[in-house]
């Protein structure tokens, strides 16, 4: 920590100079005892110490894992060893943070022995890893005419999770996997879901007899019922490229829809898999349960625009990546077509294939000027969307535009209806 | 903290009014109170240019009243200038913070010790002055004052530049 004089001390000076100047010229001794003050208080330069170094620092977060939207608790702790005259401190925020209450900035007067806690209040505007790391620290002496700056890194990692849009209906697989679920399979065994009737065989369950069936033929039935079974869902998340300024841009969207999808197939028990495909793939493989959902919200959170040449086939995903049996769900803004690509090549391989994509178009509307020149461009885009979107349906595959601001549910409520036509739209 | 440094402003510009109350000091007054006013609201060097305007104000107001010297009031001056100065600045920097518990009373404590030894030692300084200037009479006493005043300057900026720690 090193000392070094503050602008204040060319202010005393500037005014002490002028005082004098003025006393010389004007001839009165009163313009020299008036600035004799500002001189003596120069002195006080170096005896009033900002070389004192015995003051601590601690961070607490009042939750280190959070949703977007949520607010969180800063907590900063000083505590002094020795007398500390006026320590300023300052936490810069990252862009992903807002101060919502408080300052995040302070000024400390502590006696020795004394500690103080600073809290401060933050929002969580955007997904992501977030470090407060640095705290930035200045102490100054009484009169402000010296002040010597350090800064501290302390632990404070937080993540804010993608917060999961409300869903209530889902798109439903059209291929069930082996294990229970919660979908009703066209095969027929244990379940409560009554299917066939057929006649009653040795080692046939009573309590599975039709008794209404039986009576009218005089021959004992059966009912039998659906399996009931779950599915394997992946998502594809399309992260070659981005629109609109954050935090509200087509990869946000696309992210919070992910994390609904997620939430939402967990909840019915199925697998979930996550692909991220940014020119090279990067994935999570297919899994069920609380801390797989733990495991696919950490993916999202990592999940950034990064910009690469190299462009990967869908035949170098991993059967048991991407199996084929499963719904693939491909969330894309369908900006760049090595996206389109990789979907054509999902569908051609046969892949029960929804493409979900939030509009580019209204995000980019909102960061923008409007004006007449922007109004054709938006419009000149939204055909070419069109264009391609009627691309991916004449090739079979289900295509639901979804705009950021509406909510999800209506849009997929889109993709059932047009997935049963067999032409999306 | 603002509010306390514009009632020093008022108080610094007012005392020349005191003196003599002509048309020229009392425009100089408001001029400087309107400079001091924005200086602590937007920038240190504001309010600066707001006091030396103060400072020739006062100037002005002894030269139009002539007289005795006024030691004492000249003394006090010396003291809101101080204190006007280093209470803006805190403002400044308290502004938009959050403060500790204690903050203002020790900063309040140690302006007014400041301000009663400040002021205490500028009217010992004066005081032996004037027993200096009665016991020694010197030729060309304005020439030796400007000599004083540069030697005062110099040794002051020699004595900051001492201060400052080296450049990398």
């Amino acid at each position: 920590m090193t000392a070094r004089l503050t602008p204040l001390v060319l202010s005393v000076v500037t005014i002490v100079a002028w005082g004098l100047v003025l006393g010389v010229s004007s001839g009165r001794a009163e313009l020299v005892v008036a600035v004799l003050p500002l001189l003596l208080g120069l002195l006080r330069i170096g005896r009033t110490g900002t070389a004192a170094n015995g003051w601590t620092l601690a961070r607490a977060l009042s939750a280190p894992r959070v949703f977007e939207g949520d607010r969180v608790t800063v907590t900063v702790t000083v505590s002094a060893a020795q007398p500390v005259m006026l320590l300023e401190l300052f936490e810069p925020l990252p862009p992903t943070l807002r101060l919502a209450s408080g300052h995040n900035r302070g000024l400390f007067t502590l006696r020795a022995g004394e500690s103080v806690e600073w809290r401060y209040e933050v929002e969580c505007v955007r997904r992501g890893r977030v470090n407060l790391g640095t705290l930035h620290a200045r102490l100054w002496d009484r009169a402000g005419l010296q002040a010597a700056e350090t800064s501290i890194g302390l632990p404070g990692q937080l993540r804010v999770y993608p917060r999961p849009l409300p869903l209530r209906r889902l798109p439903a697989p059209r291929r069930m996997q082996a294990f229970v679920g919660n979908y009703v399979a066209p095969s027929l065994g244990e379940g409560i879901e009554p299917g066939d009737i057929r006649a009653f065989v040795p080692g046939d369950r009573v309590r599975h007899v039709n008794w209404r069936a039986s009576l009218r033929f005089r021959q004992l039935f059966v009912t039998q019922h659906h399996q009931e079974r779950n599915a394997d869902v992946v998502l594809m998340l399309d992260t070659l490229t981005e629109a609109g300024a954050a935090p509200a841009t087509t990869l946000d969207a696309s992210v919070r829809a992910a994390a609904a999808l997620t939430a939402g197939y967990l909840a019915r028990k199925d697998r979930v898999g996550l692909i991220e495909y940014c020119g090279p793939f990067r994935w999570v493989r297919p899994g069920s349960g609380r801390a797989h959902q733990e495991r696919l919200f950490e993916a999202l959170l990592r999940a950034d625009v990064m910009f690469s040449y190299v462009t990967q086939e869908v035949a170098l995903v991993p059967r048991r990546v991407l199996p084929p049996q499963a719904l693939v769900i491909a969330i894309s803004p369908l900006i760049d077509p090595r996206f389109e690509k990789a979907l054509v090549d999902l569908a051609a391989r046969g892949f029960d294939l929804v493409v979900l994509s939030p509009s580019p178009i209204p995000l980019v509307r909102r960061a923008t000027r409007p004006s007449a020149r922007a109004d054709l461009a938006c419009r000149l885009w939204a055909l070419e969307r069109r264009a391609r979107a009627d691309a991916l349906q004449r090739r079979g595959i289900a295509f639901v535009d979804w705009d950021p601001a509406e909510p999800l549910e209506a849009a997929l409520g889109g993709a059932s209806r047009a997935r049963r036509r067999g032409v999306a739209r | 903290m603002r509010r306390a440094a514009a009632v020093l402003s008022v108080v610094l510009v007012s005392a020349p009014i005191l003196i003599a109350s002509s048309t020229a000091v009392v425009g100089l007054g408001a001029l400087a109170l309107l400079l001091c006013w924005l200086g602590i609201l937007v920038a240190t060097p504001v309010l600066v240019s707001g006091m030396v305007l103060a400072l020739g104000e006062y100037a002005l107001a002894l030269w139009l009243s002539g007289g005795p010297p006024r030691l004492a009031g000249a003394a006090l001056l010396g003291v809101v200038l101080l204190v006007l100065l280093e209470t803006a600045d805190l403002g400044r920097r308290a502004h938009g913070a959050t403060l500790g518990p204690g903050v203002l009373a020790a900063q309040m404590r140690a302006c007014i010790v400041v301000a009663a030894l400040t002021g205490t030692g500028a009217l010992a300084a004066s005081a032996a002055a004037i027993v200096a200037s009665t016991a020694l009479r010197l030729p060309w006493a304005p020439v030796i004052a400007a000599a004083g005043v540069a030697v005062t300057l110099v040794a002051v900026a020699f004595a900051l530049c001492a201060r400052r720690p080296p450049r990398a």
